[in-house]
C-alpha cells in the first residue's frame, strides 16, 4: 500500500519534524497513530514523519486549563485523571467511545481533529468546552479556536502546519454546572451516527447562566448549536425551555444522508440526543428536571 | 446420554487446540515459497458490460509482471463455482474469464506479480473498452418485458430460462391449498423482505498454488470442498483429476462462503501460464465484492388455520436473487421450501421460487442455505395468526409442529435439484426444546408481565421455531481411513473439512469411542485430495452425522481386526473380548489384557499385518435438528434502537458428541443471526456498487454487543447418526431473526417484515401506531 | 526500493531488520516468521492482527514497523513461557473458546493487556477488551468465560503461569458453570 514511500523519518523535536515535511514538497505526511493515514492510503504519499517522538504526549492541569499534547492517545484521555474531572470527564467518556481499545491505543486527539472528520468523537465535547488548538509551523507558534478549525468534511485550515497542542480553558464554575456526552451508533463500538456535547450552568433561582451545546455527524463539520444555545442562555431551565432548545437544535443542524443514517433520523436523534444532554447535565449540576 | 461412553459425550479439548491457541503456522497463508508470485483479479466496475477491446501490453511490460490473462488466453468452459456433488444441481453459467461483465466486481483480467504491489500496478495498467449495458439491480426488475438478458452466451447450460433471467424456478404442492384456505376460519397473507447477508469469515479467500516436482498443481486453499475443488478445477483447466492435488489446512472459517470454487481456478490457471508458485487472497474489500452472500428474497407467505389453531394451508412464494452467476441458485431456494414449511403439519403445502439473476453480487451458500428467510417469514406469520386467535405463540406451535413418527413428503418433492426422498421423523426433541426454552426465558411470567414500560425503553418477548437437515439424503457421502500405528496410535484420516467447527475432533471422538482408546491416540488428518479418501466436504450439516457415519464403520472394521488379533494373543474367544482404556480386555471376570500398544507390536512385527481399514458411508434420509429460539429484547422509543437482552436457544441435536463444542457452534450461529435480524446488510448504490465493503459499515456484532445467551441441548437419540448424533452447526442460525422480530412486536406492537430492522425503521413505525396497550397472550 | 533498519524487541529477543520505509508491522512480523499475526482487515477494524506494544493492544495492520524502533513488541508466540501456555491459552481450550482460531491470537493478546493491568475485570470490561477483536465463530461467550476463568490464574499465581498445569485446569473450573 504504501511502496512508494521513499522515506521514513523519526524527529525528536518539532523544528526537526516541520523540515521534514517541508522536504518533501507536498508528498509528505504527519503520521501518529495510523488509524487515519493507513487506512486513507493515499498514494501520493512519499514521505512520512512520524510525530509520536516529539514529546506531544501529555495532559497538563493548569490552574485557567487543561492542556492536552496532540498525540495524546485516546487511551491516554480516557485514563487521564485530568481528564476524567475534567467537565463531568466528557472528554475521556468521548475517548473511550472513539473504537475498540486498540483503535484508541493508537488513534491520538491530535491525528483526530487533523483529519477532521464530520463524526469524530472527541471534537464534539472539545468544540463544547471551547478549545483552542495550538500549531507550529515555520513562522512559529499561532492558537486557533478549534471552531473555527474545521473548514469542511475531513479539511481544516491545518495547512502544512503541525498541530501541537490542545487548550482546554476551565469551563464556567460557580452555580449548578453539569456536562453530558451522548453518542448514538448502530453498535457500542461504531462510528458516531449522532453525538452532542452539553454544558450547563444553572443559577441558583433556576435559571440558565451559561450554556454550550455541539454536535457530531450532523452537518460537514462537528458544530456548535449557536441559536439553540442563545434561546436557552437567561431563560428558566424547565420541560418546555428543553423542548423549544432542542427543537431549535433540529433546525439548526445541516445533516446528510448516507449509508449510516438518513439526515431525517440524524435530526430527531440530535433532537432527542440534545435532551437527553441537557437532562444528565442538570442532573450531575445538582438540579434534575 | 449413557454414561458408559467415555469419549463421546465428553467436553473434550479441540485436537487442533494447541497449535491455534500458540500461533503456530496452520492456515493457508502461513507458509513462505520462494519464488512465489501474487495473483490479482481486475474486477470490472460496471455492472453489466461487454468488453469491446482490452490490451494488456503495458501491464505485460510491466518490470515483475509474469502473466496477465484475459478471456482470450484461458479455455471457456461453462461450470459452476457451486462446491457441490456431480452432476452439480447448479447452472452452469460461469466461465474461468469472460469477455462479459456480469456484476461489478466480475473477473476481468487476472495478472501474477513479483509483489502485491506490482501486481496492482499491472491492474492499473491494463486497458479496457467496455460497452455498457443495461443492468437489472433489482429483483422484481428481472423477469420484466425487455429486460436485459444477462446470460445470453450460447452455450451456458442447465439455466431454466435464460431469455427471462430465471436461473431456477420451482413448484411444489401437496393437497391443494386453496381448499385449504377455504376450510381456514382465519387466513393470514404477509410480504417480507430479507437482505444480502455476508459471511465474513475472519480469514479472506485464499489460495496458494504451485507445481510439485512431478509436474502436478497443488492446491493449498481456504475450502470446505477440497474434492470437489479437484473435480472442478481440472474441468475448467482441462487437465486430469489426477494431476491435481488439493490440500486443505486449517480455515479461519467458512460458514458456507467457501463451500465454493472461487479462486482456485484462476490461480491454478496463472500456476500453469507461469510455472510459478502463485496466491491470491482478498483484501476485505474483494470479500465483500467477489465472495459470495445470503440469497436476497422476498417471501410471500399465506396461512390459514381454523379458530381452534389447527393449520389448514401454508402457501409460500419466493422471488429471490441468484445475483450474476447461479451458484447454489436452485438448491438454497429448494431448501427454503423444503425445510421450512413442513415444520408445521399441514394438509395443504403449496411452495413456489422464481431464482432470477441481477447484475449484482453473487450469492452462493451460507449457513441455514435459504432457511433463515423462510423461518423469517413463516415464523412471523404463526406469531400473528397466535396473536389474532388470541392464543399463546408457544401453544400454536405446540398444537401444530411436525411430531415423532410423521412422514415429511415436501422433502421428497424438494430434493438436491432433483427428487428426494421423503423424511421420517425418527428423533425429535422439539417439544422439550419449546418448553426447556420457555422455562429458561421466563415465557410464561414476561407474557404476563411484559410489554413493560420504563421511560422511554420497554420490553417484549418472542419465540420461533426451526429445522434443518443432517446431510442431503441419498447424495452427501463420506468415506474414512483408520490405520494402527506401533505405539497404539491411530491415524483417521477423512476427506471431510474441518473449517474450523471442530470436526477434526469430532470425529476423533467417534473414532475413540469405538476403539475404547483416549482421544491423544487419535491423529487426525483431513481433507487432503492424495492422503485422505473422498469426502464431499463440509455443508449441508453432514459432517457430524455422514463423516462421523463413516468413521464409525471404519473404527468397527478395525475394532474386529484388533480382536481377532488379541484373541491370538491371549487366548481367548473374540466374543469375550472388548476394547477399553487403551487396551482390549476381555469382558468376563478372568481379566486378562494386552495394551494397544503391545497389540500393535505384535501385529506388526509378529503378524506382519497393517491394521488399517476404511469405509464409506451415506443415508437415504436426513435426519432433521429442531431449535426452539427465545429473545427479550428492549426497544428504545425515542432512538428506535433495539437491544437484544437474552437470547435463549434450546436445540434438539440428537446426541451431543462434544457438547461443549456444540454449544458453541450454537452460540456463533445466533451471532450471526443476530446481525442479520438488526445490523448486517451489503448495500448497493445504484450502479450496482458495494457501498459497505468494510468492518467499518458492514456492522457484526462484537463481544459488547452481544446478549445474555442461553443453549440448552436437548438430547434425543437419532438412529440414523453414528452414537445417535444429528446436527448443530446449522441450525442456529435460522429462528432469532424473527424471534427479535416477535418480541419487538410483544414490545410495542409493531410488525416488522424487513430485515434488518433497523432504529430508522422503528420510529416511523412507531408513530403511525401509536403505543398500543400492552398486548396479553 | 529504498530499505531502512529498523530495531525492535520481539517477544524478548532483540531484532535489527531491514525494512522498506513504507512497511507496515504486519507485514513484516510475518515476513519474519511471526505467523500468528493475522491479516484479517487492513484497516484496523477487526483486530486479527492485534499485538502488543509496550503492553498496549494495538493492530499492527495500521502501524508502520518503522513506528516500532526502540519498541517491544509481543506477539502470540511469545505468550507461551519455556514451552508453558499462558493461563490464557489453557482457559481458551479448557472452555472451547477457539473454533475457527483465526481470531484467537488476537484475543489472547487483548485478554493478556487486559489482565496484567486488571486481573480482576468484570465480564463487561472483558466484553470492551475483546470488542476489537471480531470473532464470526463462537458468538464470544465462550471467549468472554475463558477469559474470566484465566483472570482467577492471573490472581492467583500472576501471568507466568509458573504453576503446573493440572492446579491451573482445576483452578480454570472454580465457577464453571
Amino acid at each position: 500500500m504504501f511502496d512508494h514511500v521513499e522515506a521514513f523519518y523519526r524527529p525528536s523535536t518539532i523544528p526537526e519534524a516541520l523540515r521534514f515535511l517541508a522536504k518533501g514538497h507536498g508528498r509528505g505526511r504527519f503520521v501518529a497513530g495510523g488509524t487515519h493515514v493507513v487506512v486513507q492510503a493515499d498514494r501520493s504519499i512519499r514521505f512520512l514523519v512520524d510525530i509520536t517522538r516529539l514529546g506531544l504526549d501529555y495532559v497538563r492541569q493548569g490552574s485557567r486549563a487543561c492542556v492536552v499534547g496532540a498525540t495524546t492517545t485516546m487511551a491516554g484521555i480516557e485514563n487521564s485523571p485530568a481528564m476524567l474531572a475534567l467537565a463531568n470527564g466528557i472528554l475521556a467518556t468521548a475517548a473511550s467511545t472513539s473504537g475498540s481499545v486498540q483503535e484508541r491505543n493508537m488513534a491520538t486527539v491530535g491525528g483526530d481533529l487533523a483529519n477532521a472528520s464530520p463524526a469524530a468523537d472527541i471534537a464534539t465535547p472539545l468544540l463544547a468546552l471551547d478549545a483552542v488548538v495550538v500549531v507550529a509551523d515555520a513562522r512559529g507558534r499561532r492558537k486557533i479556536p478549534l471552531a473555527d478549525f474545521f473548514s469542511g468534511p475531513h479539511r481544516t485550515v491545518l495547512g502544512r502546519a503541525l498541530l501541537v497542542e490542545i487548550v482546554v480553558p476551565a469551563p464556567p464554575r460557580g452555580g449548578r454546572v453539569g456536562w453530558s456526552f451522548q453518542k448514538l451508533g448502530r453498535t457500542e463500538s461504531d462510528i458516531s451516527v449522532v453525538n452532542v456535547a452539553a454544558g450547563l450552568q444553572v443559577d441558583l433561582r433556576g435559571c440558565c447562566r451559561w450554556t454550550r451545546i455541539a454536535l457530531g455527524a450532523v452537518g460537514p463539520t462537528p458544530l456548535r448549536a449557536r441559536t439553540a444555545e442563545s434561546r436557552l442562555v437567561g431563560q428558566r431551565f424547565d420541560r418546555d425551555v428543553l423542548e423549544r432548545v432542542c427543537d431549535a437544535v433540529a433546525r439548526e443542524v445541516r445533516p446528510i444522508t448516507d449509508l449510516r443514517a438518513s439526515a431525517e433520523y440524524r435530526r430527531q436523534m440530535s433532537l432527542v440526543l440534545t435532551r437527553r444532554a441537557l437532562e444528565e447535565c442538570a442532573a450531575r449540576g445538582g438540579c434534575p428536571l | 446420554m449413557n454414561a458408559n461412553r467415555s469419549v463421546v459425550g465428553k467436553n473434550l479439548r479441540k485436537l487442533d487446540g494447541f497449535k491455534l491457541v500458540t500461533g503456530r503456522p496452520a492456515f493457508t497463508d502461513d507458509i513462505h515459497i520462494p519464488g512465489l508470485l501474487y495473483g490479482k483479479i481486475l474486477p470490472s466496475p460496471h455492472a453489466h458490460a461487454r468488453i469491446k477491446r482490452i490490451d494488456t501490453r503495458k501491464a505485460k511490460d510491466l518490470r515483475g509482471v509474469h502473466a496477465v490473462l484475459t478471456y482470450k488466453d484461458v479455455p471457456r468452459v461453462p461450470h459452476t463455482t457451486a462446491g457441490q456433488s456431480w452432476p452439480e444441481p447448479s447452472p452452469y453459467d460461469t466461465y474461468l474469464l469472460d469477455s462479459k461483465m456480469r456484476f461489478v466486481g466480475d473477473r476481468v483480467a487476472a495478472v501474477a506479480a513479483e509483489s502485491r504491489a506490482i501486481a496492482e500496478e499491472a491492474l492499473r495498467l491494463i486497458e479496457v473498452e467496455y460497452e455498457i449495458l443495461p443492468s437489472i439491480l433489482e429483483i422484481e426488475q428481472a423477469m420484466a418485458d425487455g429486460a436485459p438478458v444477462i446470460h445470453d452466451e450460447p452455450d451456458s447450460t442447465g439455466i431454466h430460462d435464460a431469455q427471462t433471467n430465471l436461473a431456477g424456478y420451482i413448484l411444489r404442492e401437496i393437497g391443494n391449498v386453496e381448499d385449504g384456505f377455504r376450510e381456514s376460519d382465519l387466513v393470514v397473507e404477509r410480504e417480507f423482505r430479507t437482505q444480502r447477508q455476508q459471511h465474513c469469515p475472519l480469514e479472506p479467500h485464499i489460495t496458494i498454488s504451485w507445481l510439485d516436482s512431478d509436474d502436478r498443481l497443488v492446491i493449498r486453499s481456504s475450502t470446505q470442498v477440497p474434492y470437489h475443488t479437484r473435480r472442478q478445477v481440472a474441468m475448467i483447466l482441462q487437465i486430469s483429476v489426477q494431476r491435481v492435488h488439493v490440500v486443505k489446512p486449517r480455515i479461519g472459517g467458512g460458514f458456507g462462503g467457501k463451500q465454493e470454487m472461487l479462486l482456485e481456478d484462476i490461480c491454478g490457471a496463472l500456476v500453469l501460464a507461469t510455472r510459478r508458485p502463485v496466491k491470491i487472497e482478498y483484501t476485505r474489500e474483494e470479500e465483500f465484492y467477489m465472495a459470495r452472500s445470503r440469497h436476497p428474497q422476498i417471501l410471500n407467505i399465506k396461512m390459514g388455520v381454523k379458530r381452534d389453531g389447527t393449520l389448514m394451508a401454508n402457501k409460500m412464494t419466493v422471488l429471490a436473487t441468484t445475483g450474476a452467476y447461479g451458484s447454489h441458485a436452485n438448491t438454497v431456494q429448494g431448501n427454503t421450501g423444503s425445510k421450512v414449511l413442513p415444520l408445521y403439519r399441514t394438509p395443504n403445502m403449496r411452495f413456489e421460487c422464481h431464482v432470477v439473476y441481477t447484475n449484482t453480487p453473487v450469492a452462493g451458500a451460507f449457513r441455514g442455505y435459504g432457511c433463515p428467510q423462510g423461518f423469517f417469514a413463516q415464523e412471523s406469520v404463526i406469531d400473528e395468526i397466535a396473536q389474532e386467535l388470541g392464543m399463546d405463540p408457544v401453544e400454536l406451535r405446540k398444537k401444530n409442529m411436525i411430531r415423532l413418527g410423521d412422514i415429511d413428503d415436501l422433502s421428497a418433492q424438494l430434493g438436491e435439484g432433483r427428487k428426494g426422498l421423503p423424511r421420517h421423523v425418527r428423533s425429535c426433541g422439539l417439544p422439550e426444546c419449546l418448553e426447556r426454552g420457555a422455562a429458561a426465558i421466563e415465557w410464561a411470567v414476561k407474557r404476563q408481565t411484559l410489554p413493560q414500560t420504563t421511560g422511554h425503553l420497554r420490553r417484549g418477548v418472542g419465540v420461533a421455531c426451526s429445522m434443518q437437515g443432517s446431510g442431503i439424503a441419498g447424495v452427501d457421502w463420506a468415506s474414512a481411513l483408520l490405520k494402527l500405528n506401533e505405539d497404539g496410535s491411530f491415524n483417521l484420516q477423512v476427506g471431510a473439512a474441518d473449517l474450523g467447527t471442530g470436526a477434526d475432533t469430532v470425529l476423533g471422538q467417534i473414532a475413540a469411542e469405538t476403539l475404547g482408546v483416549t482421544l491423544d491416540k487419535m491423529i487426525v488428518c483431513s481433507g487432503d485430495t492424495d492422503f485422505t479418501p473422498f469426502d464431499v466436504g463440509a455443508y449441508a450439516s453432514s459432517t457430524t452425522i455422514i463423516s462421523g457415519g463413516a468413521v464409525k464403520k471404519a473404527s468397527e472394521k478395525v475394532r474386529d481386526h484388533l480382536l481377532r488379533i488379541a484373541s491370538k494373543m491371549l487366548d481367548i474367544p473374540v466374543d469375550n473380548l472388548t476394547c477399553r482404556d487403551n487396551q482390549v480386555v476381555t469382558k468376563c471376570e478372568c481379566e486378562k489384557s494386552v495394551s494397544m500398544e503391545d497389540l500393535a507390536h505384535y501385529a506388526m512385527y509378529k503378524e506382519k499385518v497393517q491394521v488399517m481399514e476404511n469405509a464409506s458411508h451415506w443415508n437415504t434420509d436426513s435426519p432433521p435438528p429442531f431449535c426452539a429460539q427465545f429473545a427479550e429484547v428492549e426497544v428504545d422509543t425515542e432512538t428506535g434502537q433495539i437491544r437484544v437482552v437474552h437470547l435463549v436457544t434450546a436445540v434438539d441435536l440428537g446426541v451431543a458428541i462434544n457438547p461443549m463444542q456444540a454449544e458453541g457452534q450454537s452460540e456463533g450461529a445466533v451471532a450471526q443471526s443476530l446481525g442479520y435480524a438488526l445490523t448486517e446488510e451489503m448495500v448497493l448504490d445504484a450502479s450496482g456498487r458495494v457501498i459497505n465493503p468494510s468492518f467499518l459499515d458492514y456492522k457484526m456484532l462484537s463481544a459488547k454487543d452481544m446478549p445474555k445467551l442461553t443453549t440448552i441441548l436437548v438430547e434425543t437419540e437419532e438412529p440414523l447418526g453414528p452414537y445417535g448424533a444429528k446436527s448443530v452447526s446449522e441450525i442456529p442460525i435460522n429462528a432469532p431473526a424473527p424471534a427479535v422480530a416477535n418480541a419487538i412486536y410483544h414490545a410495542i406492537g409493531v410488525r416488522f417484515r424487513r430485515l434488518p430492522i433497523r432504529p430508522e425503521d422503528v420510529l416511523p413505525a412507531l408513530r403511525e401506531k401509536e403505543l398500543p396497550s400492552p398486548q396479553r397472550s | 526500493m529504498k530499505t531502512m533498519q529498523v530495531c525492535l524487541n520481539v517477544n524478548g529477543e532483540s531484532k535489527e531488520w531491514s525494512i522498506a520505509p513504507g512497511d507496515l508491522l504486519l507485514d513484516v512480523l510475518r515476513r519474519e516468521g511471526y505467523f500468528g499475526v493475522k491479516r484479517g482487515c487492513e484497516a484496523g477494524e477487526c483486530g486479527s492482527c492485534t499485538v502488543l506494544v509496550n503492553g498496549k493492544p494495538i493492530n499492527s495492520c495500521l502501524m508502520f514497523a518503522a513506528q516500532a524502533e526502540g519498541r517491544e513488541v509481543l506477539t502470540i508466540e511469545g505468550v507461551e513461557q519455556g514451552g508453558k501456555l499462558d493461563p490464557l491459552q489453557e482457559a481458551f481450550l479448557e472452555y472451547g473458546a477457539v473454533q475457527c482460531g483465526y481470531c484467537t491470537p488476537g484475543m489472547i493478546l487483548s485478554a493478556k493487556a487486559l489482565l496484567v493491568k486488571h486481573p480482576d475485570p468484570t465480564e463487561a470490561e472483558v466484553r470492551d477488551a475483546l470488542a476489537g477483536n471480531f470473532c464470526r465463530c463462537t458468538g464470544y461467550l465462550k471467549p468472554v468465560e475463558a477469559v474470566l476463568a484465566a483472570a482467577r490464574i492471573y490472581r492467583q499465581v500472576g501471568p507466568s503461569g509458573a504453576r503446573p498445569r493440572a492446579k491451573h485446569r482445576s483452578a480454570l473450573h472454580g465457577k464453571k458453570r
